[in-house]
């Protein structure tokens, strides 16, 4: 039998965390799911839990002049109702599960969760995302792109939680989202697909592109968007061969019950052509 | 008299909406004991030793050796052991029951459990033949001697998978010499004839009551009388009340599901004519026989579609292979059928360069015409005018020209199909004999006793509405129990589309007589199922009449598919149907969305597939169904078309709103993406496989 602990402030859950091994549970959408046992048991936790989802100074959305920060804790139905997110964000979170399970489910959750198929993670890569992580005596940063190693593999330190994202404000031109799922409504991705871009007098001055579900991590690279920033949108789209021979070889997905790697590969440079193809001059 | 039609509330609506309605995981005994399965961890081969750990007290294990009767489930054909002695023909074949009060220390025992397997090389492909028909039709083959030529094409069909939202479960308890199962069931005759057999014991001595059904689809026809029997077995010996309960994975990975199937056509064309056709139809019937035999009947005497088709030369196998048992499923055989004819059809004018709609529609069957086993279409056959309707209310004509352009990918399809009501050939006569019964009450209340199930598509409210029309009595006087097979005759299986057409004629008549002795005070009146004397069947060399009466319908798809996804967007859809007379016009509303979202979502989405004999889609995660917002908008025309053996005229409508989905959505998006389709679903992964690779 594993003990559970309901953390009812910050101070309490991290002093626990110092203590001993935690399997830290948030909205548990994830866990409860991923820890199932028959109808009428008990969750087949295999480690001691510690809930967070009572801790409410971590559930809130902010802003200063640079960022926008989300707590931990923060519903998805919260993130979806808030004018202070970016419409990309809402436009991922109401494309995940259900109204039910995103009244409990959280951003952390998808992060920590760290499945190739998390759809927040396309667009919180996008977006440049940086999570504040606290232990006891520790706050530190770090990029979710260098926090998310693996799949469902974090850089989290047995003492620590994810306290918030934090999102840094930019201007694009344009950006969007699209999940590829089997059907409309609560469907896990077969690929997913985040872009944007700015323009400023016909030059490409920014331009973003991330995977989802085709490799073991989102897959971004600054070293090909950088290739191509400072071009003109006329030349930009005149390389549009380059562009997806660049990410060509970046797009590894693999076949599984849901979908196969051809089909995830075609369509994710579909995806990227259809992006390419639409920017506008200005 | 007010019009039967006219729509009242489900009598269900308000104990399923608030809850209230008490499903078998509801249920609770005092002393309970839960009961878990062993299975086979390999696909073929044999147990060669099971090493058990110590079982602890109040605990049980419970197998082959503990089957007094026959160790066989009885079905129609009888090759299901209740437990396997020790061959293996599937992965997760049931081995035992491991049974006790707590399911923490059950799994405990299973997980300890050891089995030493000699494994053999398990058939997956199609080759191992275990029934095979064929039947003739006016020349058969000979017409092919003087054809002009011959057009042949191939189609496919998958597993498809009922997904009830209850799944399979029942409890059973032990009073003196008499075992009682209740469960979630569409059949409490089947499930008490196989525990007869299994237990040995005198009828009178088990009882089957149905509990609240949550969802079917023919899943529980066949599937609950293994599992049935399996816990009567235990109940028997161990005499404590049990219960046993799939878990959905469990569920997903071991019962019954459509057979994929594969048919081959060729036709002989002469003067740009189909003078007949040739078939073959394989469908893969799983490691045991079961109903199989009986589906691919249903899907070869659905050959010709809703045409009619002079010179027939029709031929089909079941193959066992090592997987999954398949059986029931809503359709029965024909929703594979249906699509692969109405594809060819469509792929022969294409080839013949003639405009497909006038080529189907000139062939289409007609009253007196003869069936592909050379039975007659006796009644009114209203397929013009439907058609005439879902053209014009779904504006085909301009949308199917629109839509020839190949850069703008929508497209819409039109499926014509029909269904034969009621059990194939001979059954009701000679397997069935339906018998109903109905009480009066002294306090002037009518009670219905009928072995029909509730499982939702509201036979409980349809049956009492009829009963009280006829009475001319309120609703509420007539009383209509989940049927318990200690009180009420076997009036046959919740199947086969036959429930409101042949029960619900039985119980009309019944309900006639009842009407003119009302005054007596207390009487019961019994009818048994008379075949009309001019419906003749031979089963062994198919000839003559397979069903006494048909449906009729046409489906209507809209579709869009994204260029750059490949995904299909469902538009609209646009239904006709003769069902014959609605006894009540929402009920069949009811079936008329549910069964074109099952069809249609046969046909375009639901992937289910096999991998060395392990299905990989085991639960509703990877099992894609359309959700509410896959479905669009659906509008629905009823056309009244009474059968003279029909309660005020009824037919089946159950299973006919299915059948005509897949090849409807099939052919939209062959329309969409201006490339032959030849196999369902017709997922993303192949409309870009077809996009990208085939010819036109
Ligand atoms: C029906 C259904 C549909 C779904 N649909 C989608 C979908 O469309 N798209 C999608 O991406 N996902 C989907 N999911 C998955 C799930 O809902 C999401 O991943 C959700 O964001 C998880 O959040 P949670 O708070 O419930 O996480 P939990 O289950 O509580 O936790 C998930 C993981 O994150 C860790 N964690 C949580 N919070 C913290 C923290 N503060 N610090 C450190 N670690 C933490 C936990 O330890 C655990 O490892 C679905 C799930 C279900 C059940």
């Amino acid at each position: 039998m594993v003990d559970g602990l309901i953390a009812k402030s910050l101070n309490e859950a991290l002093e626990a965390l110092d203590n001993k091994e935690y399997q830290i549970v948030a909205g548990g959408t994830d866990m409860l799911i991923q820890n199932r046992s028959h109808s009428g048991m008990n969750i087949d936790y295999k480690k001691d839990v510690l809930y967070i989802n009572l801790i409410d100074e971590l559930d809130f959305i902010k802003v200063d002049e640079k960022n926008l920060y989300i707590g931990a804790n923060t519903r998805l139905e919260t993130i979806l109702e808030s004018k202070l997110v970016p419409q990309i964000l809402r436009d991922v979170v109401i494309e995940m599960a259900s109204p039910g399970i995103r009244h409990t489910a959280t951003l952390a959750g998808n992060i920590g969760n760290a499945s190739p198929a998390g759809d927040s993670l396309v667009v919180l890569y996008l977006l440049d995302c940086e999570l504040e992580i606290k232990s006891l005596t520790k706050t530190r940063k770090v990029l979710l792109k260098d926090f998310i190693t693996g799949v469902r593999k974090i850089a989290l330190n047995k003492n620590e939680l994810i306290t918030k994202l934090i999102i840094p404000k930019i201007n694009l031109t344009d950006c969007y989202f699209h999940k590829v799922g089997p059907r409309l409504s609560d469907a896990i991705s077969k690929l997913s697909f985040a872009c944007g871009y700015s323009v400023e007098n016909s030059i490409i001055k920014d331009l973003r592109v991330a995977f989802g579900a085709v490799y073991v991590t989102v897959v971004r690279s600054r070293e090909v968007e950088g290739k191509f920033i400072g071009q003109s949108v006329n030349d930009l789209k005149a390389n549009l061969d380059d562009i997806i021979n660049a990410y060509e070889p970046l797009i590894k997905p693999i076949d599984d019950q849901r979908s196969n790697r051809v089909y995830r590969k075609n369509v994710a440079i579909n995806l990227l052509r259809e992006f390419i193809e639409n920017i506008k001059e200005d | 008299m007010k019009d039967i039609s006219k729509s009242i509330n489900k009598v269900d609506n308000e104990e399923k909406i608030s809850g209230s309605a008490e499903y078998i995981a509801d249920i609770k005994m005092d002393g309970m004991l839960y009961a878990m399965t062993l299975r086979s961890s390999i696909v073929k081969g044999e147990i060669i030793k099971i090493s058990y750990p110590k079982i602890p007290d109040n605990y049980y294990v419970i197998d082959h050796k503990d089957v007094q009767g026959k160790n066989i489930v009885k079905i129609i054909y009888d090759d299901m052991p209740i437990f396997t002695t020790k061959k293996i023909s599937y992965l997760h074949e049931p081995i035992a029951l491991v049974i006790g009060p707590e399911k923490e220390k059950i799994v405990e025992i299973l997980d300890s459990i050891e089995i030493k397997y000699k494994e053999e090389e398990p058939q997956f492909e199609w080759e191992d033949s275990v029934v095979d028909f064929h039947f003739d039709k006016g020349e058969g083959e000979r017409v092919f001697d003087h054809a002009d030529k011959v057009i042949s094409y191939d189609y496919e069909t998958g597993y498809q998978e009922q997904a009830y939202i209850e799944t399979q479960g029942f409890i059973g308890y032990q009073d003196g010499d008499k075992t009682t199962l209740i469960g979630s069931i569409q059949c409490p005759y089947y499930v008490k004839n196989a525990l007869i057999q299994a237990l040995d014991s005198e009828p009178e001595n088990v009882r089957v009551i149905q509990s609240t059904v949550g969802g079917a689809f023919g899943g529980k026809e066949e599937f609950p009388s293994l599992i049935g029997c399996q816990l009567a077995v235990a109940v028997k010996k161990i005499k404590k009340p049990i219960q046993l309960i799939y878990e959905r994975e469990e569920d997903m990975l071991v019962t019954t599901k459509r057979h994929p199937a594969k048919i081959h056509f060729d036709a002989a064309i002469k003067e740009n004519k189909i003078k007949g056709i040739k078939a073959h139809v394989g469908i893969d019937g799983g490691a045991t026989i079961g109903l199989s035999g009986v589906v691919l009947s249903r899907a070869m005497l659905a050959c010709s579609g809703a045409y009619t088709i002079d010179n027939l030369d029709i031929t089909g196998d079941v193959y066992k292979t090592n997987t999954v048992p398949n059986g029931a499923f809503r359709g029965f055989g024909a929703p594979q059928m249906m699509f692969a004819i109405e594809m060819f059809v469509e792929h022969i004018a294409k080839d013949l360069n003639i405009d497909p709609l006038e080529f189907r529609k000139s062939i289409l069957a007609k009253q007196n015409d003869h069936t592909s086993t050379n039975g007659v279409y006796r009644d009114p056959i209203l397929m013009p005018e439907m058609i005439e309707k879902a053209m014009k209310e779904s504006d085909y004509l301009r949308k199917k020209k629109a839509y020839a352009n190949p850069n703008i990918f929508k497209g819409i399809g039109m499926s014509f199909f029909f269904h034969g009501c009621g059990f194939t050939g001979s059954g009701e006569k000679k397997i069935i004999k339906a018998r109903v019964r109905l009480r009066k009450h002294k306090n002037n209340k009518a009670e219905i006793l009928i072995a029909a199930v509730d499982m939702g598509q509201g036979v409980k409210t349809t049956f009492r509405k009829l009963v009280a029309n006829i009475l001319e009595i309120d609703i509420e006087n007539v009383i209509f129990n989940n049927p318990d097979t200690d009180y009420v005759p076997d009036s046959g299986p919740t199947v086969a589309s036959r429930t409101m057409m042949i029960v619900g004629g039985l119980v009309a008549r019944a309900a006639k007589e009842m009407k003119q002795r009302w005054r007596e005070d207390e009487f019961v009146v019994e009818k048994q199922y008379k075949q009309p004397d001019y419906i003749k069947y031979d089963e062994e060399n198919f000839i003559g009449d397979a069903y006494p009466a048909y449906s009729w319908g046409v489906n209507v798809v809209e579709v869009e598919v994204s260029k750059t996804t490949y995904q299909v967007k469902l538009v609209k859809t646009w239904s006709v149907y003769d069902g014959g007379k609605a006894i009540d016009e929402k009920v069949v509303l009811g079936q008329a969305d549910g069964g074109l979202a099952q069809g249609v979502g046969y046909g375009y989405l639901e992937v289910m597939n096999h991998k060395q004999g392990k299905i990989q889609q085991k639960n509703m995660t990877d099992y894609i169904i359309p959700t509410a917002k896959d479905m669009p908008d659906m509008e629905t025309y009823l056309y009244d078309n009474p059968y003279a053996f029909g309660p005020y005229g009824a037919k089946g409508v159950g299973e006919l709103t299915l059948v005509g989905g897949a090849p409807a959505v099939a052919k939209a998006i062959e329309n969409a993406i201006n490339k032959r389709i030849y196999k369902i679903p017709v997922t993303p992964e192949y409309i870009m496989e077809l996009i990208n690779n085939a010819k036109n």
